[in-house]
């Protein structure tokens, strides 16, 4: 189910099962990676995070603080929390965002008893086939 | 911290048929407690007897610090009460309903009142009678916000809602949000309902409790255990008693691991399973352990 959710400056589609707070994190993360959230703009309070994302508010309160524990956030007194003057994100940064989706394919790939190699070889080759189609 | 709903055997009986057996549970102050179970499990008449409606046959409950049977006006103005089954005035329109609620509390807070109205789109001059069901649902929920209640107690508010209007519910509710020590006994039939707004979540079945715990303990706590077994492998004569549903196909095995451990739940498996490998443990989500011990009970019953 998407939520549309005009006042949070990203987005977040909810899959059906999954933890709400490492959905939320993500979504947030991504956004301030790409560009949408920058150094300085007002990030929502646990009360709109947690009504327009219709999530617990412990959860929306548990995501703030991670975020400003990552110093993705900093609280800026009189103002509320706002995103961080951060330096660009690193290359290890954007990787991390891929945690997930890496793990998800290592436990696949374990299943059918590849080793390391072979699924590096496999990446390698759709790598290299969608960069073909982008040509 | 003391708990703002505590019960203890709490027991009534129809006849000879207990409804509510011997239900023991606790609300931690600030939660967002689910209240899960089929129908006609136990949810509403457990409720009822929270709020006085009913007498407990035995046992007791003490609510915001008070024993249920003595609940009084200074208790139950900081109390809001919203069900399913809510007889409003029909002959009063929504203007007249909350002029004549706003008195008996005085908490009332006029102005989240009125962002309540907005947001709702309630018009204040409609006759009751002519509302929708789910404008009678947000009418009621609304008279039940709009004097800040420290216990809010919501008894299967989203049936018979169309999508839109629950989603208008849980906003309206979750308004409430930066008020201290919030507390929300929210009762369902249904999982999705309440998926991410719970973070406690209680399971009743034939009036006894299964479960009560936080979500987030529960997450720890279960896992789904996979492995690869030599063909013809048996189910061992007697599981794990932290098994849930194992089940074996072919060449595979699946359990639910009730009291995950790393490496401990794995060795349980191999120890199980002779000969098993690609062992693999993943979380679930509150959705499928609900689901999971839904159908143990429906076994057991």
């Amino acid at each position: 189910m998407v939520h549309h959710t005009p006042m949070l400056p990203f987005r977040v589609q909810f899959k059906a099962g999954a933890h709400a707070y490492e959905q939320v994190v993500y979504a947030v993360k991504k956004a301030i990676i790409s560009g949408a959230l920058r150094p300085g703009d007002r990030f929502p309070s646990v009360r709109v995070l947690s009504q327009e994302l219709r999530i617990n508010p412990n959860t929306a309160q548990k995501v703030v603080g991670a975020l400003v524990d990552e110093k993705l956030l900093v609280v800026e007194p009189g103002i509320g929390t706002v995103v961080a003057d951060a330096r660009p994100a690193t290359r290890e940064q954007r990787g991390e965002l891929l945690g997930d989706e890496v793990e998800r394919v290592v436990v696949e790939a374990r299943k059918l008893h590849l080793d390391c190699e072979d699924l590096l070889q496999a990446i390698r080759k759709h790598w290299n086939r969608l960069s073909e189609e982008n040509k | 911290m003391n708990p703002v709903i505590a019960t203890h055997g709490l027991t009534r009986r129809f006849g000879r048929n207990a409804a509510v057996d011997g239900l023991t549970l606790s609300v931690p102050e600030g939660s967002i407690f689910a209240f899960l179970g089929p129908n006609g499990s136990g949810k509403t008449t457990t409720i009822k007897m929270l709020l006085n409606i009913l007498r407990p046959t035995a046992g007791s409950a003490g609510v915001l610090g008070a024993d249920s049977t003595r609940l009084g006006p200074r208790e139950f103005a900081q109390i809001g009460y919203v069900s399913e089954n809510q007889k409003l005035p029909d002959w009063m329109n929504v203007g007249q309903l909350i002029e004549y609620c706003r008195p008996m509390y005085p908490n009332w807070d006029g102005a989240l009142c009125a962002k309540l109205l907005r947001e709702f789109e309630l018009p204040l001059d409609r006759k009751i009678k002519s509302l929708s069901r789910g404008m009678k649902m947000k009418a009621s929920l609304l008279t039940s916000l709009a004097y800040r209640p420290r216990l809010l107690v919501l008894d299967e508010p989203f049936t018979g809602l169309d999508p839109l209007v629950r989603d208008e519910v849980i906003r309206g509710m979750l308004e409430l949000t930066e008020q201290e020590k919030w507390t929300v006994f929210i009762s369902s039939h249904d999982i999705d309902e309440v998926e991410r707004l719970a973070d406690w979540v209680g399971v009743i079945n034939n009036g006894r409790i299964q479960l009560a715990e936080s979500t987030a303990s529960l997450q720890t706590r279960f896992r789904r255990v996979e492995c690869v077994i030599p063909d013809g492998t048996r189910l061992p004569a007697s599981p794990p008693k932290s098994w849930l549903k194992p089940e074996v196909t072919d060449h595979g095995a699946c359990v639910v691991e009730t009291a995950y451990e790393a490496e401990i739940s794995e060795r349980r498996m191999a120890d199980a399973f002779p000969g098993a490998s690609a062992i693999a443990a993943s979380e679930m989500s509150l959705r499928e352990v609900f689901l999971a011990l839904a159908r143990n009970f429906r076994l057991k019953a």
